[in-house]
Protein backbone atom coordinates (compact mmCIF):
# COMPACT_ATOMS: atom_id res chain seq x y z
CA UNK A 1 0.00 0.00 0.00
CA UNK A 2 1.38 3.63 -0.61
CA UNK A 3 1.66 5.73 2.03
CA UNK A 4 -0.71 8.86 2.06
CA UNK A 5 1.47 11.72 0.95
CA UNK A 6 1.86 14.62 3.74
CA UNK A 7 -0.71 17.16 2.59
CA UNK A 8 1.13 20.28 0.94
CA UNK A 9 -0.03 23.57 -0.48
CA UNK A 10 -1.85 24.55 -3.60
CA UNK A 11 1.15 27.17 -4.41
CA UNK A 12 -1.00 28.26 -7.47
CA UNK A 13 -4.19 28.96 -5.50
CA UNK A 14 -4.83 32.89 -6.68
CA UNK A 15 -5.33 34.28 -3.29
CA UNK A 16 -2.26 32.85 -1.52
CA UNK A 17 0.16 31.97 -4.69
CA UNK A 18 2.18 35.54 -3.57
CA UNK A 19 2.80 33.83 -0.11
CA UNK A 20 4.06 30.68 -1.29
CA UNK A 21 5.89 32.30 -4.01
CA UNK A 22 8.01 34.80 -1.55
CA UNK A 23 8.21 31.20 0.99
CA UNK A 24 10.22 30.01 -2.07
CA UNK A 25 12.42 33.03 -1.71
CA UNK A 26 12.65 32.33 1.77
CA UNK A 27 10.41 35.41 3.08
CA UNK A 28 7.30 35.42 5.44
CA UNK A 29 4.63 37.92 3.60
CA UNK A 30 1.26 38.72 4.25
CA UNK A 31 -1.10 41.07 2.53
CA UNK A 32 -1.63 44.50 4.04
CA UNK A 33 -4.91 46.32 3.23
CA UNK A 34 -3.78 49.57 0.91
CA UNK A 35 -6.97 51.64 2.23
CA UNK A 36 -6.63 50.89 6.42
CA UNK A 37 -3.38 49.68 6.81
CA UNK A 38 -4.47 46.44 8.25
CA UNK A 39 -2.04 43.24 8.10
CA UNK A 40 -4.20 40.35 6.65
CA UNK A 41 -3.77 36.56 7.64
CA UNK A 42 -5.04 34.28 6.07
CA UNK A 43 -4.88 35.61 2.56
CA UNK A 44 -7.93 36.75 0.88
CA UNK A 45 -9.24 39.06 -1.90
CA UNK A 46 -10.51 41.40 0.31
CA UNK A 47 -9.85 43.16 3.73
CA UNK A 48 -12.04 41.56 5.94
CA UNK A 49 -11.60 45.24 8.04
CA UNK A 50 -12.75 47.72 5.35
CA UNK A 51 -13.76 45.03 2.47
CA UNK A 52 -11.30 47.46 -0.20
CA UNK A 53 -10.34 44.44 -2.57
CA UNK A 54 -6.54 43.98 -3.04
CA UNK A 55 -3.70 44.91 -0.75
CA UNK A 56 -0.01 45.20 -0.86
CA UNK A 57 2.20 41.80 0.34
CA UNK A 58 4.62 42.71 2.60
CA UNK A 59 7.43 41.39 4.39
CA UNK A 60 7.72 40.28 7.96
CA UNK A 61 10.52 39.73 10.22
CA UNK A 62 9.88 36.28 10.42
CA UNK A 63 10.29 36.42 14.49
CA UNK A 64 8.28 35.42 17.19
CA UNK A 65 6.85 33.78 20.18
CA UNK A 66 5.55 30.34 21.10
CA UNK A 67 1.74 31.13 21.86
CA UNK A 68 0.81 27.47 22.89
CA UNK A 69 2.37 24.14 21.28
CA UNK A 70 1.01 20.27 21.09
CA UNK A 71 3.20 17.63 20.42
CA UNK A 72 1.73 14.95 17.97
CA UNK A 73 3.21 11.41 19.08
CA UNK A 74 0.24 10.41 16.71
CA UNK A 75 -0.36 11.34 13.69
CA UNK A 76 -3.94 11.95 13.04
CA UNK A 77 -3.75 12.63 9.82
CA UNK A 78 -1.86 9.76 8.02
CA UNK A 79 0.11 11.85 5.86
CA UNK A 80 2.22 12.63 8.64
CA UNK A 81 2.91 9.26 9.64
CA UNK A 82 6.40 9.41 8.98
CA UNK A 83 6.80 12.71 10.93
CA UNK A 84 5.75 11.71 14.44
CA UNK A 85 6.72 13.01 17.36
CA UNK A 86 6.34 16.26 15.43
CA UNK A 87 5.07 19.88 17.48
CA UNK A 88 3.02 22.08 16.14
CA UNK A 89 2.89 25.62 17.91
CA UNK A 90 0.67 28.80 17.30
CA UNK A 91 3.36 31.59 16.70
CA UNK A 92 2.58 34.83 17.60
CA UNK A 93 4.54 36.99 15.45
CA UNK A 94 5.97 40.50 16.67
CA UNK A 95 3.54 42.14 14.11
CA UNK A 96 0.68 40.97 16.52
CA UNK A 97 -0.46 37.92 13.72
CA UNK A 98 -0.87 34.63 14.75
CA UNK A 99 0.16 31.76 12.63
CA UNK A 100 -0.01 28.47 13.36
CA UNK A 101 3.25 26.42 12.37
CA UNK A 102 5.06 22.96 12.60
CA UNK A 103 8.34 23.23 14.77
CA UNK A 104 11.35 22.55 12.56
CA UNK A 105 12.38 19.83 15.13
CA UNK A 106 10.57 17.99 18.07
CA UNK A 107 11.68 20.16 20.67
CA UNK A 108 10.64 18.22 23.81
CA UNK A 109 11.67 21.15 26.15
CA UNK A 110 9.90 23.98 24.45
CA UNK A 111 7.93 26.50 26.46
CA UNK A 112 5.25 29.10 25.88
CA UNK A 113 7.26 32.29 25.15
CA UNK A 114 10.23 30.98 23.74
CA UNK A 115 11.11 32.74 20.72
CA UNK A 116 11.49 31.97 17.01
CA UNK A 117 12.46 32.83 13.73
CA UNK A 118 10.68 31.43 10.07
CA UNK A 119 12.82 29.17 8.84
CA UNK A 120 11.58 27.42 5.07
CA UNK A 121 11.40 23.77 4.07
CA UNK A 122 12.21 23.17 0.34
CA UNK A 123 9.71 20.73 0.04
CA UNK A 124 9.73 20.48 -3.90
CA UNK A 125 11.21 22.77 -6.66
CA UNK A 126 7.76 24.20 -6.67
CA UNK A 127 6.86 23.69 -3.10
CA UNK A 128 8.66 25.98 0.22
CA UNK A 129 6.35 25.42 3.48
CA UNK A 130 6.92 27.66 6.72
CA UNK A 131 8.05 26.23 9.94
CA UNK A 132 10.08 27.61 12.70
CA UNK A 133 12.69 26.78 15.20
CA UNK A 134 13.82 28.52 18.73
CA UNK A 135 16.33 30.80 18.66
CA UNK A 136 16.90 30.94 22.65
CA UNK A 137 15.46 30.01 25.60
CA UNK A 138 13.42 32.04 27.19
CA UNK A 139 14.44 33.26 30.61
CA UNK B 1 -40.56 37.96 21.93
CA UNK B 2 -40.86 35.73 24.91
CA UNK B 3 -39.89 32.23 24.55
CA UNK B 4 -39.76 31.10 28.26
CA UNK B 5 -42.22 28.24 28.64
CA UNK B 6 -43.57 28.60 24.99
CA UNK B 7 -42.09 25.52 23.98
CA UNK B 8 -41.50 22.04 25.49
CA UNK B 9 -39.40 18.65 24.13
CA UNK B 10 -42.77 16.12 24.02
CA UNK B 11 -40.49 13.23 23.21
CA UNK B 12 -36.78 12.19 22.76
CA UNK B 13 -35.48 8.71 21.08
CA UNK B 14 -32.44 7.07 19.84
CA UNK B 15 -31.08 3.90 18.59
CA UNK B 16 -28.82 1.73 19.51
CA UNK B 17 -25.31 3.03 20.03
CA UNK B 18 -21.98 1.68 18.65
CA UNK B 19 -21.82 -0.17 15.36
CA UNK B 20 -24.83 -0.40 13.07
CA UNK B 21 -22.93 -1.86 9.85
CA UNK B 22 -25.01 -2.45 6.92
CA UNK B 23 -27.14 1.08 7.71
CA UNK B 24 -27.16 4.19 5.99
CA UNK B 25 -27.31 7.22 8.16
CA UNK B 26 -30.86 8.74 7.26
CA UNK B 27 -32.06 4.99 7.77
CA UNK B 28 -30.51 5.39 11.29
CA UNK B 29 -32.45 9.11 11.59
CA UNK B 30 -35.48 7.72 10.62
CA UNK B 31 -35.85 4.97 13.46
CA UNK B 32 -34.88 7.55 15.49
CA UNK B 33 -37.72 10.17 14.41
CA UNK B 34 -39.88 7.08 15.01
CA UNK B 35 -38.86 6.25 18.47
CA UNK B 36 -39.30 9.96 19.53
CA UNK B 37 -42.67 9.80 18.12
CA UNK B 38 -43.76 7.14 19.52
CA UNK B 39 -42.46 7.76 23.25
CA UNK B 40 -44.19 11.57 22.72
CA UNK B 41 -47.54 8.98 21.80
CA UNK B 42 -47.68 11.00 18.25
CA UNK B 43 -47.55 9.76 14.71
CA UNK B 44 -46.41 10.75 11.38
CA UNK B 45 -49.28 12.67 10.28
CA UNK B 46 -48.61 15.12 13.50
CA UNK B 47 -45.48 16.34 12.22
CA UNK B 48 -45.40 19.68 10.40
CA UNK B 49 -42.03 19.79 10.81
CA UNK B 50 -38.82 18.59 10.26
CA UNK B 51 -35.14 20.07 11.38
CA UNK B 52 -32.26 17.54 9.90
CA UNK B 53 -29.03 17.98 10.96
CA UNK B 54 -26.31 16.85 7.98
CA UNK B 55 -23.16 14.44 9.20
CA UNK B 56 -20.39 15.63 10.34
CA UNK B 57 -17.98 16.49 7.22
CA UNK B 58 -20.76 15.37 4.82
CA UNK B 59 -23.36 15.95 2.85
CA UNK B 60 -25.52 12.72 4.51
CA UNK B 61 -28.37 13.98 6.92
CA UNK B 62 -30.29 16.97 4.64
CA UNK B 63 -34.02 17.12 4.74
CA UNK B 64 -34.56 16.26 1.23
CA UNK B 65 -32.46 13.04 1.86
CA UNK B 66 -34.67 12.24 5.30
CA UNK B 67 -38.16 13.54 4.20
CA UNK B 68 -38.09 11.14 0.93
CA UNK B 69 -36.69 8.61 2.74
CA UNK B 70 -39.57 8.79 5.87
CA UNK B 71 -41.93 9.72 3.83
CA UNK B 72 -42.73 13.37 5.29
CA UNK B 73 -43.85 16.13 3.31
CA UNK B 74 -44.14 18.69 6.59
CA UNK B 75 -45.31 22.69 6.29
CA UNK B 76 -41.73 23.47 7.16
CA UNK B 77 -38.36 21.88 6.97
CA UNK B 78 -34.54 22.55 7.48
CA UNK B 79 -31.33 21.03 7.51
CA UNK B 80 -28.29 22.85 9.85
CA UNK B 81 -25.25 22.34 9.05
CA UNK B 82 -23.81 22.64 12.77
CA UNK B 83 -26.73 20.90 14.01
CA UNK B 84 -25.66 19.47 17.66
CA UNK B 85 -29.04 19.30 19.13
CA UNK B 86 -29.04 22.53 20.50
CA UNK B 87 -28.81 24.71 17.49
CA UNK B 88 -31.52 22.79 16.21
CA UNK B 89 -33.47 22.72 19.42
CA UNK B 90 -33.16 26.64 18.32
CA UNK B 91 -33.99 26.35 15.36
CA UNK B 92 -36.89 24.77 16.01
CA UNK B 93 -38.49 26.67 18.70
CA UNK B 94 -37.82 29.66 16.10
CA UNK B 95 -39.39 28.23 13.65
CA UNK B 96 -43.01 27.46 16.07
CA UNK B 97 -43.23 30.83 17.70
CA UNK B 98 -42.81 32.16 14.06
CA UNK B 99 -46.42 29.75 13.19
CA UNK B 100 -44.49 28.10 10.50
CA UNK B 101 -44.96 24.96 12.63
CA UNK B 102 -46.45 23.51 15.22
CA UNK B 103 -44.69 20.13 16.00
CA UNK B 104 -41.25 19.55 14.50
CA UNK B 105 -39.07 17.04 14.43
CA UNK B 106 -35.46 17.11 14.84
CA UNK B 107 -33.00 14.51 13.95
CA UNK B 108 -29.67 13.19 13.61
CA UNK B 109 -28.36 9.94 12.38
CA UNK B 110 -24.80 8.70 11.35
CA UNK B 111 -22.89 5.43 10.71
CA UNK B 112 -19.49 7.32 11.42
CA UNK B 113 -17.97 4.39 12.78
CA UNK B 114 -18.88 1.87 10.24
CA UNK B 115 -18.14 3.75 7.23
CA UNK B 116 -14.95 4.64 8.57
CA UNK B 117 -15.01 8.80 8.69
CA UNK B 118 -11.99 10.74 8.43
CA UNK B 119 -11.46 12.58 11.32
CA UNK B 120 -8.48 13.56 11.20
CA UNK B 121 -8.74 16.87 8.89
CA UNK B 122 -8.40 20.11 10.69
CA UNK B 123 -10.96 22.24 11.83
CA UNK B 124 -11.90 25.52 12.24
CA UNK B 125 -12.20 28.64 9.97
CA UNK B 126 -9.55 29.22 7.67
CA UNK B 127 -7.55 26.07 8.07
CA UNK B 128 -5.22 25.82 5.22
CA UNK B 129 -2.11 26.68 7.07
CA UNK B 130 -3.46 23.85 9.80
CA UNK B 131 -3.42 21.12 7.37
CA UNK B 132 0.12 21.77 6.22
CA UNK B 133 1.89 22.16 9.20
CA UNK B 134 -0.02 19.53 10.89
CA UNK B 135 -2.52 20.83 13.23
CA UNK B 136 -4.90 18.00 12.32
CA UNK B 137 -7.85 16.40 14.20
CA UNK B 138 -9.65 18.52 17.06
CA UNK B 139 -7.21 16.87 19.22
CA UNK B 140 -4.99 19.61 17.74
CA UNK B 141 -6.20 22.98 18.87
CA UNK B 142 -7.85 21.88 21.63
CA UNK B 143 -4.25 20.35 22.81
CA UNK B 144 -3.03 24.27 22.15
CA UNK B 145 -5.53 25.70 24.23
CA UNK B 146 -5.18 23.35 27.81
CA UNK B 147 -1.23 24.29 27.11
CA UNK B 148 -2.01 27.74 27.43
CA UNK B 149 -4.57 27.17 30.00
CA UNK B 150 -1.77 25.26 32.04
CA UNK B 151 0.58 28.22 31.26
CA UNK B 152 -2.17 30.49 32.37
CA UNK B 153 -3.44 29.29 35.68
CA UNK B 154 -1.02 26.01 36.53
CA UNK B 155 -3.86 23.52 35.78
CA UNK B 156 -2.52 20.06 35.20
CA UNK B 157 -2.76 17.37 33.42
CA UNK B 158 -4.18 15.24 36.68
CA UNK B 159 -7.26 17.92 37.15
CA UNK B 160 -8.28 17.59 33.06
CA UNK B 161 -7.77 13.79 33.70
CA UNK B 162 -10.73 13.83 35.97
CA UNK B 163 -13.15 15.59 33.47
CA UNK B 164 -12.37 11.60 31.68
CA UNK B 165 -13.05 9.56 34.80
CA UNK B 166 -16.35 11.60 35.85
CA UNK B 167 -17.43 10.83 33.13
CA UNK B 168 -16.82 7.08 32.65
CA UNK B 169 -18.05 6.89 36.28
CA UNK B 170 -21.33 8.28 35.04
CA UNK B 171 -21.38 5.78 32.11
CA UNK B 172 -20.50 2.85 34.17
CA UNK B 173 -24.09 3.85 36.02
CA UNK B 174 -25.60 4.18 31.92
CA UNK B 175 -26.77 0.65 30.38
CA UNK B 176 -26.40 2.11 27.17
CA UNK B 177 -23.36 3.69 27.14
CA UNK B 178 -20.07 1.95 24.90
CA UNK B 179 -17.05 2.73 27.47
CA UNK B 180 -17.90 1.65 30.80
CA UNK B 181 -15.03 0.24 31.75
CA UNK B 182 -12.76 1.28 35.20
CA UNK B 183 -11.13 4.10 34.59
CA UNK B 184 -9.06 5.60 37.36
CA UNK B 185 -7.14 8.57 37.83
CA UNK B 186 -3.83 6.58 37.84
CA UNK B 187 -5.57 4.71 34.33
CA UNK B 188 -5.77 8.15 33.16
CA UNK B 189 -2.25 9.15 33.64
CA UNK B 190 -0.86 6.07 32.15
CA UNK B 191 -1.98 6.20 29.24
CA UNK B 192 0.39 7.07 26.08
CA UNK B 193 0.15 10.56 24.75
CA UNK B 194 -1.47 10.93 21.49
CA UNK B 195 -1.28 15.05 21.10
CA UNK B 196 0.39 16.10 24.01
CA UNK B 197 -1.19 17.08 26.22
CA UNK B 198 -4.14 15.18 25.35
CA UNK B 199 -4.22 11.48 26.08
CA UNK B 200 -7.13 9.57 24.47
CA UNK B 201 -9.82 9.57 26.98
CA UNK B 202 -9.96 13.55 26.56
CA UNK B 203 -11.29 12.79 22.94
CA UNK B 204 -14.30 11.88 22.01
CA UNK B 205 -15.42 8.46 20.45
CA UNK B 206 -16.53 7.76 17.13
CA UNK B 207 -20.02 5.70 16.85
CA UNK B 208 -22.97 4.65 14.88
CA UNK B 209 -26.41 6.00 15.89
CA UNK B 210 -29.17 8.07 15.94
CA UNK B 211 -31.79 10.58 18.27
CA UNK B 212 -34.50 12.69 17.27
CA UNK B 213 -36.24 15.49 19.53
CA UNK B 214 -40.23 16.12 19.66
CA UNK B 215 -40.65 19.81 20.18
CA UNK B 216 -43.79 21.76 20.45
CA UNK B 217 -45.97 24.13 21.50
CA UNK B 218 -46.04 24.03 25.32
CA UNK B 219 -50.17 23.91 25.77
CA UNK B 220 -50.07 20.76 22.85
CA UNK B 221 -47.34 19.04 24.97
CA UNK B 222 -49.26 19.20 28.11
CA UNK B 223 -51.50 17.13 26.27
CA UNK B 224 -49.05 14.41 25.24
CA UNK B 225 -48.31 11.49 27.04
CA UNK B 226 -44.90 12.52 28.76
CA UNK B 227 -44.34 15.57 30.97
CA UNK B 228 -43.26 18.67 28.93
CA UNK B 229 -39.47 19.56 29.51
CA UNK B 230 -39.68 23.37 28.64
CA UNK B 231 -37.09 25.55 27.14
CA UNK B 232 -36.62 28.64 29.46
CA UNK B 233 -34.16 30.74 27.20
CA UNK B 234 -31.51 30.19 24.85
CA UNK B 235 -28.58 32.29 23.30
CA UNK B 236 -25.73 32.03 20.48
CA UNK B 237 -22.29 33.72 19.81
CA UNK B 238 -20.16 33.30 16.50
CA UNK B 239 -16.60 33.26 16.41
CA UNK B 240 -16.84 33.03 12.43
CA UNK B 241 -13.29 34.97 12.30
CA UNK B 242 -12.12 31.54 13.14
CA UNK B 243 -9.12 31.12 15.40
CA UNK B 244 -5.93 32.28 13.57
CA UNK B 245 -6.14 35.13 16.55
CA UNK B 246 -4.46 33.00 18.78
CA UNK B 247 -6.63 33.87 21.93
CA UNK B 248 -9.66 32.58 20.20
CA UNK B 249 -8.48 29.16 20.92
CA UNK B 250 -9.25 29.61 24.39
CA UNK B 251 -13.04 30.53 22.87
CA UNK B 252 -13.49 33.58 24.89
CA UNK B 253 -16.43 34.29 23.22
CA UNK B 254 -18.41 31.33 24.82
CA UNK B 255 -18.91 33.92 27.78
CA UNK B 256 -20.98 35.93 25.86
CA UNK B 257 -23.70 33.37 25.22
CA UNK B 258 -23.39 32.23 28.80
CA UNK B 259 -24.04 36.90 29.28
CA UNK B 260 -26.94 36.31 27.30
CA UNK B 261 -28.98 33.01 28.78
CA UNK B 262 -28.54 34.09 32.14
CA UNK B 263 -29.79 37.72 31.54
CA UNK B 264 -32.50 36.47 29.41
CA UNK B 265 -33.39 33.95 31.71
CA UNK B 266 -32.98 35.27 35.09
CA UNK B 267 -31.35 32.49 36.08
CA UNK B 268 -27.46 31.75 36.94
CA UNK B 269 -25.40 28.64 37.41
CA UNK B 270 -26.39 28.42 41.15
CA UNK B 271 -29.49 27.51 39.93
CA UNK B 272 -28.77 24.69 37.99
CA UNK B 273 -29.51 20.91 38.84
CA UNK B 274 -27.50 19.55 35.69
CA UNK B 275 -25.14 20.56 33.10
CA UNK B 276 -24.39 19.09 30.16
CA UNK B 277 -21.48 19.81 27.98
CA UNK B 278 -20.87 18.74 24.37
CA UNK B 279 -17.72 17.91 24.57
CA UNK B 280 -15.19 17.14 21.20
CA UNK B 281 -12.63 16.87 23.94
CA UNK B 282 -12.51 17.05 27.62
CA UNK B 283 -10.39 19.93 27.47
CA UNK B 284 -14.32 21.93 26.09
CA UNK B 285 -15.28 21.16 29.95
CA UNK B 286 -12.99 23.16 31.63
CA UNK B 287 -13.50 25.98 29.11
CA UNK B 288 -17.27 25.82 29.37
CA UNK B 289 -17.26 25.67 33.54
CA UNK B 290 -15.63 29.01 33.40
CA UNK B 291 -16.89 30.76 30.29
CA UNK B 292 -20.55 29.67 32.06
CA UNK B 293 -19.72 30.77 35.44
CA UNK B 294 -19.70 27.80 37.61
CA UNK B 295 -16.01 28.75 38.15
CA UNK B 296 -13.46 31.62 37.78
CA UNK B 297 -11.21 31.99 35.17
CA UNK B 298 -8.67 29.18 36.15
CA UNK B 299 -10.63 27.63 38.45
CA UNK B 300 -12.00 24.51 36.11
CA UNK B 301 -8.96 22.18 36.63
CA UNK B 302 -9.64 22.27 40.93
CA UNK B 303 -12.84 22.05 40.63
CA UNK B 304 -12.93 19.00 38.23
CA UNK B 305 -10.47 17.12 40.30
CA UNK B 306 -12.19 18.03 43.91
CA UNK B 307 -15.14 16.19 42.20
CA UNK B 308 -18.16 17.80 41.65
CA UNK B 309 -18.73 16.64 38.47
CA UNK B 310 -19.04 12.93 39.58
CA UNK B 311 -21.69 10.89 40.49
CA UNK B 312 -22.74 12.52 43.61
CA UNK B 313 -21.45 15.67 43.36
CA UNK B 314 -22.56 18.98 43.76
CA UNK B 315 -23.00 19.83 39.93
CA UNK B 316 -23.72 16.40 37.84
CA UNK B 317 -22.29 17.01 34.69
CA UNK B 318 -23.07 14.82 31.25
CA UNK B 319 -24.79 12.45 33.17
CA UNK B 320 -24.86 10.34 30.63
CA UNK B 321 -21.35 9.44 30.16
CA UNK B 322 -20.91 12.29 27.24
CA UNK B 323 -19.39 11.75 24.12
CA UNK B 324 -16.21 10.35 26.27
CA UNK B 325 -18.05 7.82 27.15
CA UNK B 326 -21.29 7.10 26.34
CA UNK B 327 -21.46 7.86 22.33
CA UNK B 328 -20.66 10.23 19.89
CA UNK B 329 -23.89 11.69 18.91
CA UNK B 330 -23.02 15.12 18.18
CA UNK B 331 -24.21 16.63 21.55
CA UNK B 332 -27.66 14.96 20.59
CA UNK B 333 -27.34 12.68 23.44
CA UNK B 334 -26.86 15.32 25.76
CA UNK B 335 -30.08 17.23 25.19
CA UNK B 336 -31.83 13.64 25.45
CA UNK B 337 -30.11 13.02 28.76
CA UNK B 338 -31.14 16.49 30.19
CA UNK B 339 -35.46 15.70 29.28
CA UNK B 340 -34.65 12.16 30.62
CA UNK B 341 -33.12 13.27 33.89
CA UNK B 342 -35.51 15.95 34.00
CA UNK B 343 -38.50 13.95 33.97
CA UNK B 344 -36.77 11.36 36.44
CA UNK B 345 -36.41 8.16 34.32
CA UNK B 346 -32.58 7.51 34.44
CA UNK B 347 -32.45 4.65 37.07
CA UNK B 348 -29.49 4.59 38.81
CA UNK B 349 -27.47 7.36 37.67
CA UNK B 350 -30.78 9.46 38.53
CA UNK B 351 -29.97 12.48 40.35
CA UNK B 352 -32.82 13.67 42.82
CA UNK B 353 -35.53 15.73 41.77
CA UNK B 354 -33.86 18.18 39.22
CA UNK B 355 -35.76 21.12 38.00
CA UNK B 356 -33.47 23.12 36.04
CA UNK B 357 -30.61 22.08 33.40
CA UNK B 358 -28.21 23.78 31.07
CA UNK B 359 -27.20 22.41 27.61
CA UNK B 360 -24.20 23.83 26.47
CA UNK B 361 -23.11 23.05 22.93
CA UNK B 362 -20.24 24.75 20.39
CA UNK B 363 -19.19 24.23 16.95
CA UNK B 364 -15.73 23.97 16.82
CA UNK B 365 -14.23 27.14 17.13
CA UNK B 366 -16.90 29.02 14.97
CA UNK B 367 -20.03 29.02 16.90
CA UNK B 368 -21.87 28.61 20.41
CA UNK B 369 -25.30 28.00 21.86
CA UNK B 370 -26.98 26.81 25.06
CA UNK B 371 -30.03 26.58 26.69
CA UNK B 372 -31.85 26.41 30.17
CA UNK B 373 -34.70 23.18 30.46
CA UNK B 374 -36.90 23.20 32.88
CA UNK B 375 -39.64 20.92 34.47
CA UNK B 376 -42.03 23.84 35.07
CA UNK B 377 -43.26 26.27 32.89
Amino acid sequence: MMATARPLPDVNDAVSAPFWAAAREERLAVQQCGQCSALRWQPAPICPECWTPGGAWVDLSGSGTVWSYAVYHRAMNPGFGDMVPYTVAMIELDEGIGMIGMMLTNTPDLQIGDPVRVVFEHVTPDVTVVRWERTEVAT
Amino acid sequence: MNIAGATAIAGVGNTRQGELPGRSANEIAVEAIELALREAGLSKSDVDGLITCRNVRSEIGNDEQIGLLAGLSPKYSATLWYGTGEFSLHLGVMAILSGLAETIVLCYGTNQRSSRADFGVAVGGGADMATISGLAHVAGPAALAFRRHQHLYGTTEEQLGWVSVAQREWAQLNPQAIFTKPLSIQDYLAADYLVEPLRRSDLTMISDGGAAIVLTTAERAKDLRKPPIYIQGFAEQTELRGYQRPEDLLRPWLGKVADRLWSSTGLGPKDMDLMYIQEATSVWVLQMLESYGFCKPGEAGPFVAEGHTRPGGRLPLNTNGGQLSESYMWGWLHLCEAVRQLRGECGDRQVSDPELAVNCSSHDFLKGAASVLSTRQ
